[in-house]
């Protein structure tokens, strides 16, 4: 065991709940267990009996009744973090865990510092770094989709590819690095048409990796979908429609701000952070200024905007204005046309604008008669996850980290590339190879260094 | 009271390649050094090739060189043949190999050692050691005794070495010597577990007998060097090698024989090197290959003796007949010598701290083959590096430790100590992480300043090595100073010659970053003072900035860790992370730095990562 202390935390997310967890960890989590736990009836609790769930009520020192609770207890070492634990299930309700916790911080805990428990966990050999990663990306995981990629990275899945890869890379640097150290030797000079086979294949494997990293990421992070438009062609009651479909996520970020509203839902697993903007229009007030800038910050930063057009009233000079801005200061936009109001006589159709704008993506929709809004939800999950995208295909690469390492190992394969065909020499060759290899070593952690652990650490919230 | 002449600051068993370098060493820094030898004829002796040099290799003679060392001196002035291999490959494994008269070398080597007056040099088997107060007894076969402060063991592979030809075997040093078997005796008394390695010759043979027109000539290359930077470079008359192969009919009788083959008995316990291996193992590792390259090399100038390379054999004298006969040009070969494997004890690496002092024990130093090496030149590494940290040990300074990015010489010591070598141990560019760095023109400019501060280098070599500082500079200030412009008469020239064409007004080194430039271009080198090793060391800076700046980058970063010291009494079993195996070698080895923790083998990333949160958690 590490520490000599016993810490404690709240486990379970900020927010009203059914029931809530106090998790205890450490060599006194029974000692501590001992003074607050009683049995139902008030007498003291003797034995310990380990994974057995119990009830039980918390008791303050001054031997008032806090609350009644299910608790149960792991032994170290075989629990998550390998010491002894206890774990207190009460009541939901912030004040009424609040107390909880603190009657174990006077029975002798001392309150977790954020993601100490899988450090823990990890620092008593219960998980590798990779598998602590996922674990991270496991409690930020908010859908189901979601928890089954980090379910299939904590199985390996990645590694599993990368190390397919490293042994690819080393058909071509292995046969240079021998001719190199015995020049002497009849070792068949280097197959520069199949190493640059190789090479090309890894590339794309590692190609369609770092795709996926980017649908991974969506998964991870959320993905950001901006309704934009001009006031009153219908953004809020799609929103409605939107949020009356499919889970609302409950979130403990603030929803509605005074510019905006904000909901969360899980798009068949797709986790959507759904914006609809303050209305787009010229304005010389300062106040309402401020909240049409801060509309275009969103929409620049949006991973999909849904620029809804009011069809019965047409594209009008507006629209064109918005459509143009936004053509101008979105860097790289994803842009979905969607023409509301399909139940009313149209002065637009789809045919038109598409005429205007043939590179853009047209949808008809009703939000009141919710007309198109099932083609509307396909198209915004393939728009962002891709059109093959499918539960069924693993995406393993979630991390920024593993992304930019494949990213640094995709760069330095294309170097590979350019000297093998400029036939520059072998030593240069083996160099640029060999950094590649050791790129991918800092996803499957064979060159991790203290900065990526103390990241790693810093990232983890209080519990599991 | 011990006699004076009894009475050492260091005493050196042993005078092989390691040995001479750290006597050498000694001498230099100022101590009273007495080298002892088994066999007073066999000084610097090569019993296998008679070749320094080659991939990596060539660094580390011009690495000993560059720190003040022999090995390369002498090899310029007993070669019988220089040849530059790699040449193709990149700057970065570009190789000198020579082939070395021996006899020569050996002559040469004592002359060196004669000539500095606090080297003693005596014949003698060492039996034991006795620590008495500070200082240690080093007590001899015949009784004497003398009295030192430092003892450097540069036993190769005498200890308890066991020769086999065949299903024969006896006990010997290599080539027939006499073996060390008590003073092997006495370590593991003392508790010092060695384990066995084995190594191997091919049979020599009497270059009369030999048909020279059924092989390849393999003729030396003139060439405007030679390993060492001191000593004028001077060519002298070359002597060819040959090269022919082996057949069908040579595998058929090898194969037939195995089970007289020591390797195969059952005979040989230790473990062989992958690097040179035997005839016979290669057959069986290598079934699908039809035949094996044989290198026909001369010992000396004036011998008949030549020496078989690439048939290295444990076989029975009788096959080594048969088979050799069946070689194109071997058809009628009079064998001078069998081949031969031996076994011969090795210091495990946990024993060995990075200054390669045997831990626990003040004062004594390990170096060469009994470390676990094998080569000529591996072995003059570490004798120089023994001999340098033994002077420091006498003055009670800090050791001097080579890193990983400075020196092959550090590659090979922090290997030596840290990996946990189950089998002879060569050097190799490929174990080098900055081997574009680690160059063998530019080993002077890595190391010399360590070897003059060291005493190595006398004040006369220091100024030549000034002097090449400064017309390196000169020649650096030219190239950034200088420019082409279009359309001039040079750059016309330029294009003719080289198909290069200057767009714009461009800086000569900016020219010199193509592959396709060379400094003969704007320039006659000879006009500005450069030797051609001189315009390599700038060429290389120039055309590989780019890769050397990662390098760098690198090195800064493996820095970082080497800068994260373990403490000496860590006690690895209260991290729980680690697994079994880490947990097991660490504690064994005890690595000083998390540097060298992250290269035991078995020791993984996470390991790692486990100790340095429990370290900075301390």
């Amino acid at each position: 065991m590490i520490d000599n202390d016993t810490i404690s935390a709240i486990s379970t997310a900020q927010g009203a709940g059914g029931i809530g967890i106090v998790r205890v960890s450490g060599k006194d989590a029974f000692k501590i267990g001992e003074k607050i736990l009683r049995h139902p009836s008030g007498k003291p609790i003797q034995t310990w009996p380990e994974r057995r769930v119990r009830l039980g009520i918390v008791v303050q020192t001054g031997q008032r009744v806090l609350d009644e609770v299910v608790f149960f207890t792991f032994k170290g070492p075989k629990s998550y973090t390998g010491e002894d634990i206890l774990e207190i299930q009460g009541h939901g309700g912030m004040e009424n865990l609040q107390l909880i916790l603190a009657a174990t911080l006077e029975a002798g805990a001392r309150l977790a510092e954020p993601g100490e428990f899988t450090k823990r966990a990890f620092l008593n050999g219960r998980l590798d770094l990779a598998q602590a990663e996922a674990v991270i990306d496991l409690i930020n995981a908010q859908t189901e989709l979601a928890h089954r990629v980090a379910v299939n990275q904590l199985s390996g899945g990645l590694s599993q590819i990368l190390h397919e890869i490293e042994g690819k890379l080393f058909k071509i640097l292995v046969p240079i690095e021998a001719a190199l150290d015995y020049p002497e030797e009849d070792i068949p000079p280097l197959e520069k048409e199949e190493a640059l086979n190789i090479i090309r294949s890894v590339k794309a494997q590692i190609r369609t990796l770092i795709d996926q990293a980017e649908r991974g990421r969506i998964l991870q992070e959320t993905a950001t979908v901006v309704l934009a438009g001009r006031p009153n062609v219908g953004k809020s009651s799609l929103l409605n429609t939107l949020l009356n479909e499919e889970r609302a996520i409950v979130t403990p970020i603030p929803g509605t701000t005074r510019d905006f509203v904000t909901e969360t839902i899980d798009l068949q697993g797709l986790p959507l952070r759904i914006v609809d903007t303050a209305g787009l229009r010229e304005i010389d007030d300062p106040i309402e200024k401020e909240g049409v800038n801060r509309s275009w910050e969103l929409i620049k930063k949006a991973d999909l905007i849904l620029f809804i057009i009011d069809s019965t009233l047409g594209l009008s000079v507006e629209d064109r204005d918005f459509i143009k801005e936004i053509y101008q200061s979105v860097h790289r936009r994803k842009l979905l046309f969607v023409l509301n109001k399909s139940d009313l006589p149209a002065k637009i159709n789809p045919t038109e604008v598409n005429s205007i704008y043939p590179d853009e993506k047209i949808l008809s929709i009703s939000a009141l008669t919710r007309e198109g809004i099932e083609e509307l939800k396909q198209t915004i999950r393939s728009e962002l996850m891709g059109e093959d995208f499918s539960p069924e295909h693993p995406i393993l690469v979630t991390r920024l980290r593993h992304k930019k390492a494949l990213e640094k190992t995709k760069e330095l394969l294309a170097q590979v590339e350019d000297g093998l065909k400029s036939g520059i020499s072998e030593d240069l060759i083996a160099f640029d190879l060999r950094d590649a290899i050791d790129s991918m070593g800092e996803i499957t952690g064979r060159s991790v260094n203290e900065d990526i652990i103390n990241a790693i650490f810093s990232q983890f919230c209080v519990g599991k | 009271m011990t006699p004076n002449d009894k009475l050492f600051d260091v005493i050196i068993v042993g005078a092989g390649h390691a040995g001479c370098e750290a006597a050498n060493a000694t001498a230099k820094m100022g101590f009273k050094t007495l080298l002892l030898t088994i066999d007073f004829n066999n000084i610097a002796f090569m019993p296998c090739n008679p070749s320094l040099g080659g991939p990596a290799k060539a660094n580390l003679v011009r690495e000993v060189d560059a720190l003040g060392g022999l090995m390369g001196r002498v090899a310029d002035l007993a070669h019988l043949q220089f040849r530059e291999l790699n040449t193709h490959k990149g700057p970065a494994v570009r190789a000198l190999r020579a082939q070395m008269d021996k006899r020569r070398y050996q002559e040469i080597m004592q002359h060196f050692l004669e000539k500095e007056k606090l080297i003693s040099l005596r014949q003698g088997e060492v039996v034991s050691l006795k620590r008495t107060g500070e200082y240690w007894r080093v007590i001899m076969s015949t009784g004497v005794q003398y009295e030192t402060t430092a003892v450097i063991l540069a036993t190769g592979t005498f200890l308890r070495g066991l020769v086999h030809i065949g299903l024969h075997s006896f006990p010997s040093g290599p080539l027939g010597q006499h073996p060390a078997n008590a003073l092997s005796e006495f370590f593991q008394a003392e508790g010092l577990c060695f384990r066995r390695f084995k190594t191997g010759t091919p049979a020599r043979v009497r270059k009369r007998s030999l048909n020279f027109s059924a092989m390849i000539e393999q003729p030396g290359d003139h060439l405007p060097y030679g390993f060492s930077y001191w000593i004028p470079w001077q060519e002298r008359e070359q002597v060819s090698c040959w090269l022919t192969y082996t057949n069908a009919s040579t595998h058929q009788i090898i194969r037939d024989n195995l089970d007289r083959a020591a390797l195969f008995s059952g005979a040989i316990t230790g473990v062989g090197p992958r690097y040179c291996p035997s005839i016979e193992s290669k057959l069986i590792n290598f079934p699908q290959k039809e035949r094996h390259q044989v290198f026909i090399e001369p010992e000396a100038r004036y011998t008949d003796e030549m020496y078989v390379s690439g048939a290295s054999t444990s076989l029975d004298e009788e096959i080594q007949d048969i088979f050799l006969r069946t070689i194109p040009g071997l058809e009628n070969v009079e064998i001078v010598r069998p081949g031969y494997a031996i076994e011969y004890d090795v210091i495990p690496s946990n024993l060995l701290t990075p200054s390669l002092a045997l831990k626990d024990w003040p004062g004594v130093f390990f170096a060469g083959q009994i470390n676990g090496s094998s080569g000529y030149e591996e072995a003059a590494a570490q004798g120089i590096m023994a001999g340098i940290n033994a002077g420091l040990y006498l003055k009670g300074e800090e050791p001097f430790i080579l890193r990983r990015d400075e020196a092959y010489i550090g590659v090979l010591i922090d290997d030596l100590v840290t990996k946990d070598t189950l089998e002879p141990y060569r050097i190799m560019t490929s174990r080098a992480e900055f081997r574009l760095s680690l160059r063998q023109e530019n080993a002077n400019h890595r190391l010399t300043d360590y070897g003059y501060k060291y005493g190595l280098i006398s004040e006369e070599e220091y100024e030549l090595f000034q002097a090449e500082k400064n017309r390196i500079q000169q020649a650096f200030d030219f190239l950034n100073h200088h420019h082409l412009s279009p359309d001039t008469p040079q750059a016309e020239a330029l294009f003719k010659e080289k198909g290069v064409t200057v767009k714009k007004k461009t800086a000569f080194r900016e020219l010199l970053r193509r592959p396709e430039i060379s400094y003969s271009d704007f320039a006659d080198p000879e006009t500005h003072g450069l030797k051609q090793r001189e315009i390599e060391v700038i060429e290389n800076a120039i055309k590989y900035q780019g890769y050397l700046e990662r390098e760098k980058k690198m090195a800064d970063k493996l820095r970082k860790m080497e800068m994260k010291r373990i403490p000496p009494d860590f006690d690895y079993n209260q991290v729980p992370n680690l697994s079994t195996e880490a947990k097991e070698k660490l504690t064994n080895l005890r690595p000083v730095t998390l540097g060298q923790a992250s290269r035991i083998s078995g020791v993984s990333p996470a390991d790692i990562s486990a100790i340095l949160i429990w370290l900075s958690r301390r």
